[in-house]
Order: structure tokens, then sequence, then C-alpha cells
């Protein structure tokens, strides 16, 4: 059994579906924003909901799933280009049980369910991850690429490792609900 | 050493968001854009910045020296870069978390890439079109295609900032306007 990590009450806010986001984290253009539920928003993350879409209607920005984690202050915006010479941000998409690292710049269009990407790295713009892949630490991922799934990717430019074994897919899910149970309330 | 003075002059046109870290004698000129959580530290010299310039979340201007640092136009710093250097000229790309130190005198139409570390310990100018990319800060000079296109891109996300930021985020005015 792993020892809880313990967060003083007053810090997070917590919501029906068990979300619980820090009052420290910048969040802005919250209506934009999807939580799935069960979801942790760490201390100094910062979440661009504001840059959404032109156009009218009401415009998911960022949408997260279930049994996320977004590290210490890790910047969370979507990616932005011209198409037919109009200028737009684009929505980023996010599976469930993903953890994002510390200060980790996430720019990608979409990433998979079952993704691990470690601290301080740089995933660019228009990224794609797919399920069950894992970014290494300090990885500079460049705009436009594609990480197939099972896939761990490493260094600056990040590049291919190795292949992640098939089990990878329930052991980060059993990891991930584990780290949720396991974040816990300090009452005082 | 005698307190810094604030002293903030921020053109009608700029969009500077309130939750930004501002120090000492800083000029924003117009049409430029500070995203929150950008900080820009005028420690011994005032900061000059030029127009249509967009200074992401978490980046860091500082000047360290005692003359005025220049910012020309239409550059562009992303997400948690670190800027020093006294001159920095026109239509510059400065990444995602590169650092320029205070030794660097920055041209024109220079990139720098995403976790750069430029840190030389003699001065020197960068050439304009000077390219600075990968884990060891290799260089070379960009031919200056696309030029056109890049500019026009930068021109209509500015456009979009200035029409999008104040609709979400409240915006900081300078002293008198």
């Amino acid at each position: 059994m792993d020892p809880p990590i313990f967060y003083s009450k007053t810090e997070y806010i917590e919501t029906d579906t068990g979300n619980k986001v820090s009052r420290r984290a910048t969040i802005a253009g919250p209506q934009n924003i999807i939580l799935g539920g069960k979801t942790i928003i760490s201390s100094g993350a910062i979440i661009r909901g504001d840059l959404r879409r032109t156009g009218a209607g009401h415009a998911v920005v960022i949408s997260l799933g279930r049994y996320c984690v977004v590290g210490e202050g890790c910047v969370m915006r979507p990616p932005y280009k011209t198409y037919r010479g109009n200028f737009n941000y684009y929505p980023m998409k996010i599976g469930d049980h993903v953890h994002i690292g510390a200060n980790t710049v996430v720019e990608a269009a979409t990433i998979g369910s079952h993704v691990e990407i470690g601290k301080n790295c740089v995933i660019g713009k228009f990224t794609i991850i797919k399920d069950c892949a894992r970014v290494a630490d300090g990885t500079i991922v460049p705009p436009n690429t594609v990480i197939p799934a099972l896939a761990l990717f490493a260094g600056s430019p990040g590049r291919f490792v190795e292949d992640l074994p098939e089990s990878t897919q329930e052991t980060v899910e059993a990891y991930t609900k584990r780290h949720y149970t396991r974040f816990q309330p300090l009452d005082r | 050493m005698a307190p810094i003075r604030d002293k903030f002059t921020i053109h009608s046109r700029a969009v500077v968001c309130q939750d930004v870290e501002l120090k000492g004698d800083i000029t924003i000129g117009s049409g430029s854009i500070v995203h929150p959580k950008a900080t820009i530290f005028a420690i011994a010299g005032p900061i000059v910045i030029g127009s249509g310039c967009i200074i992401e979340e978490g980046a860091i201007i500082v000047n360290r020296r005692k003359e005025v640092m220049r910012i020309g136009d239409d550059n562009l710093f992303e997400i948690g870069c670190r800027i020093e250097c006294p001159t920095v000229g026109n239509s510059n790309t400065i990444s995602t978390r590169a650092r320029v130190h205070h030794t660097v005198r920055m041209g024109s139409y220079c990139s720098v890439g995403a976790g750069c570390l430029v840190v030389p310990t003699e001065d020197e100018i960068l050439d304009d079109y000077t390219v600075i990319y990968g884990p060891a800060a290799e260089r070379r000079i960009w031919s200056g295609r696309g030029k056109v296109q890049e500019a026009d891109l930068r021109k209509k996300h500015a456009e979009y900032l200035r029409e999008m930021l104040p609709k979400f985020n409240r915006l900081r005015r300078g002293e008198g306007s």
C-alpha cells in the first residue's frame, strides 16, 4: 500500500465529479474547459481556455478525460495556425488516465488515453500522441509530430526509443487510479 | 542601490493582461500583447518594447544593464522563455523555454529553438536570419524563404489576440491613459 499524498484542504476545490483544482492554478476561460472527473490540476498550472476558435456558438477549447493529472507549473494551451488564410486556435483533446509531469508545456492537438508525459517537456504545436505512449522527462517534441501507440519517446528533438509492453494500458490505468485515491486532503 | 521606480507607459492599443508582473520603467508600444503570468523586469535600465510584439505566459524579460533595453517590432516570445539581451531587432521568434543571455545582441528575423540556451561568455551580435536550434544550440542562416507568410501569420495572430484576450482577461492600463 502506497502512502497517501496529502494536500491542504483550503488549497484545492473539489467538484461534484471529483475533480480537484488548485486555487493557485491559473485557469483562463473556464467555460471553455471540460474536465472528465477525478482529474487533478496542481498548483501553478496555467490552462488557457480563452484561446478559442472564432465563430458562433459554444466552443470547447480544452477537454480532459477522467483520472488525469496536470502537474505543477504546467502550461496547457491550444495550438494555432492559419488555414485558408484565416488565423485560428484549434481545440485540444486529451483522453483518460493521462499524467502530465511538472513544468511541461503542452500545445498538442490530441493526446490519447493512458499516456504518460514526464516533467520539463515541451510538446510542440499540433502534436498527436496516440494511446499508451510515454514521453520521457525533458523531451522536446517538435511541432506536428505523431507519437505512435505504445512508444517511448525521449531526447531533443524527441525520438523513438523503444516499444512499451502490451500491459502498459493496465499498469497505467491502475497507477492513475491509485494516484487519485492517494491524493487525500489533510484535515486540520 | 536605489529602489526601483515603477513607471509604465502602455500604448492605448496595446493589450496587457492584469496578471502580469511589471517592475521598473517599461514602455509598451502600440498593438503589443502581453499574456497573463508574463514577467517584465527593468532592474537597472528601462525597457522599451516596440509594436506588434507577442509575449506569452511565463516569458521573462529582464534588463540588468543601465542602458535602455530596446525590443523592436513584431517579435514573438513564447511560453517560459527568458530574454536579457540589451537589443532585439524586429520579427524575431524566441521559442518555448529558450534562454538568451545579456551578452547577446539580437538582429532581425532570428529564431531561437525550443529549450535552446544562448549563453556566450563574450559579447556578441547575432546576425539577421540566424537560426539557433537543437540541444547543443547549433547555428545556421535562414534563407528567408517563407518570410512573408511568417510575417502574415504573426500579424494575424496579434490581431486575433487583440480581439479575444480582452473578452476573457482583465486588462492593465498605463498611467494617465
